[in-house]
């Protein structure tokens, strides 16, 4: 049953694409001329996605499901870092955002001497912010400390 | 060809380009001996650093990555039996056999010899094939680009990862991905949300380091504490007299098979170097030795896959059909600097694509001198804990996506495809396919609209054009290369 699951949520994905293709308005025919209409070709799409998601059935049938190890705690910790980044980068400043989630993710991958977390949480995004900033000449985005320092 | 050979020689008398490469070589020699990272993660990561460069500069560095991680691999795959990159997994049977008996010396400089032989043979036919293909794509109309990016598409069931369903699937989602935006020729919105950053479509460069380099984060995550291996090696040796007498028609056969699988549509180093072994074994005297520390099977697998960078850029550039996954990153690079891939750029620009095929051949002969005198140091780089490493390349990865176009949406779309990479590599599906698919899919949509306006709608006549035809036919067979492999393979074993 299990390996009727992964087919079945392409199928569903891409249902929902095609739904959501039926919306997109139509051009005028002048506009088009004797080609598609912009909708068309992602419908096309999502139909062979069917198809395949069918084939992809068919080869399941009569397979033992392969059993996947379940996430361990570092990638999970991982994945959690990822919104907390996106957090701290839009309401405070990416620097912060990247300075917070650098150490953590050093400590969640096992580095438990807590000076070489906060160095790797310290030292790179202060490396790339002066090479961007000063060798490539790229401003990054405002925020409570690059407000700092851009005044 | 005098202009060629001139073009190519310019290289050596730009000493901020010699640097550029000697430097690049060096990165690119880290990259490939650091497991999980590879020549394709590199190039996206390194890809926002060079947009203040002038283009020849930029897309040297790129391609000088891709040519010396897909040898660095072969370092840590023979001296700590870990594969640096895919390309190098085949390296691992006979190489690490070799280090085992104490010969890490002698299987890292078959490596090195192999893997410059093959480089530079392929730069070689890319000297001379690319410019030929470009004069047979001048002839190229909507139709035929069509058929060609359709054949492009279908070679993604016959690479080996994810198996052919399951890359024809991620293809199509690349695809799709192509359809978000702005539709080109009527301005029409698609699946953008009322969100206006998408409205020039889903940048490449974020989707490629998401789906490459942060998806490999996750992916490495499951190994954070792992231990590396120790390793002993005294000096890498060149092969001997004997050696050379042992490995040269292997060294050359793979050479061919190399370039060969390069030159088609999303194959890529890793096949040409299973291929390459597997050949190798094939015609060996001495067979048993396969698989026990066979030097022919360095050369073979080592000969290949640095045979198929050459051969993958030929596509890349004359046709802006991507050969390989790290090909798909070069492409945007030189659709980033101006440079538009096809056969105009043989017109327009020969210099620069000459200077970018001079700097290629240098930096294959810049990682031998790598590989030979300082291979110790670099396999010692493979053991900078996991810790310290993936945090970098998290601060790299969104830093350079935010780089190229100063937009947090950019950011976002990394942590996004990161995840999305993820889930796909989970569930047994490959992430090159849907790179491959996000970079042809507005290619096959606007021939495919082309096409049509041509032929007033009516779809029989793209078929109907000779070339296109061929290519069609080419499609359907790559689509039918896995059944009719299987069937070979069921036969031989039935005969066997």
């Amino acid at each position: 049953m299990k390996n009727l699951a992964l087919p079945a949520t392409i199928s569903i994905f891409s249902i929902i694409i095609i739904y959501l293709a039926l919306d997109i308005e139509t051009s005028p025919p002048m506009i088009v001329g004797d080609s598609m209409q912009p909708r068309a070709f992602p419908i096309f799409l999502m139909v062979l996605n069917l198809v395949l998601a069918a084939l992809l059935m068919w080869q399941g049938f009569g397979e033992e499901p392969k059993k996947r190890a379940p996430l361990n705690k570092t990638t999970i910790g991982s994945l959690v870092l990822f919104p907390l980044f996106y957090v701290l980068t839009t309401y405070i400043d990416i620097l912060i955002g990247l300075a917070v989630v650098l150490f953590l993710m050093s400590f969640f991958w096992g580095e438990r001497r807590i000076w070489v977390a906060a160095a790797v949480g310290l030292i790179t995004p202060a490396a790339l912010f002066f090479l961007f900033n000063y060798v490539l000449s790229i401003r990054f985005p405002r925020g409570m400390i690059t407000n700092i320092f851009y005044g | 060809m005098i202009d060629a050979i001139a073009a190519m020689s310019s290289v050596l008398l730009d000493p901020y380009l010699l640097f550029l490469i000697l430097v690049t070589t060096v990165v690119g020699v880290v990259v490939g001996v650091l497991p999980g990272l590879g020549a394709t993660t590199g190039a996206a990561l390194l890809l926002p650093f060079t947009l203040t460069m002038p283009p020849v500069h930029a897309i040297t560095v790129l391609s000088t990555i891709y040519v010396s991680a897909t040898f660095a691999g072969s370092i840590t795959a023979i001296l700590i039996n870990t594969p640096g990159t895919s390309a190098a997994a085949a390296t691992t049977f006979d190489g690490y056999p070799l280090a085992q008996r104490g010969e890490a010396g002698r299987a890292l400089g078959v490596a090195v010899v192999s893997s410059t032989v093959g480089g530079v043979f392929s730069i070689i036919v890319l000297c001379f094939a690319a410019p030929l293909l470009a004069l047979v794509a001048y002839e190229f109309r909507p139709p035929e680009y069509f058929a060609l990016t359709l054949f492009g598409l279908s070679m993604l069931a016959t690479i080996s990862a994810g198996g052919a369903i399951r890359n024809l699937i991620g293809g199509v989602f690349g695809v799709w991905l192509a359809t978000i935006g702005a539709e080109k020729t009527t301005g029409i919105e698609r699946f953008m949300f009322g969100n206006y950053d998408l409205y020039e479509g889903i940048g490449f460069v974020p989707v490629f380091i998401g789906l490459f380099a942060m998806s490999e984060l996750l992916v490495q995550s499951k190994s954070a504490q792992r231990v590396a291996n120790a390793f002993g090696l005294k000096a890498v040796k060149l092969p001997t007299k004997e050696d050379y007498k042992r490995i040269w028609r292997t060294v050359l056969r793979s050479c061919g098979i190399g370039t060969f699988i390069g030159v088609l549509p999303a194959e890529g180093a890793t096949v040409a170097s299973m291929i390459g072994y597997a050949e190798a074994r094939r015609w060996s005297k001495k067979k048993e030795e396969f698989g026990k520390g066979s030097i022919e099977g360095i050369a073979g697998a080592e000969a290949a896959n640095n045979a198929a960078t050459g051969g993958a850029m030929v596509p890349t550039m004359v046709l802006g059909i991507p050969g390989s996954g790290t090909t798909a990153v070069i492409l945007v690079g030189l659709m980033v600097h101006g440079l538009r891939p096809g056969p105009y750029l043989f017109t327009e620009q020969v210099d620069t694509v000459y200077q970018i095929f001079g700097a290629m051949l240098l930096a294959n002969f810049a990682f031998m001198f790598l590989g030979l005198y300082a291979a110790k140091v670099f396999a010692r780089i493979s053991l900078v804990p996991l810790p310290i490493l993936w945090p970098i390349v998290f601060a790299l990865s969104t830093i350079g996506a935010y780089a190229l176009n100063s937009a947090m949406m950019d950011v976002w779309i990394v942590l996004v495809f990161g995840v999305v990479g993820f889930v796909a590599r989970r569930f047994g599906f490959a992430v090159a396919p849907i790179a491959v698919g996000l970079i042809l899919g507005e290619m096959v949509e606007r021939n495919l609209q082309n096409s049509l306006k041509m032929y007033e709608g009516d779809w029989w006549m793209i078929p109907a054009q000779p070339l296109a035809a061929v290519f069609l036919v080419l499609a359907v067979l790559g689509l039918l290369a896995p059944l009719i492999s299987a069937r070979i393979s069921k036969w031989r074993g039935r005969n066997s």
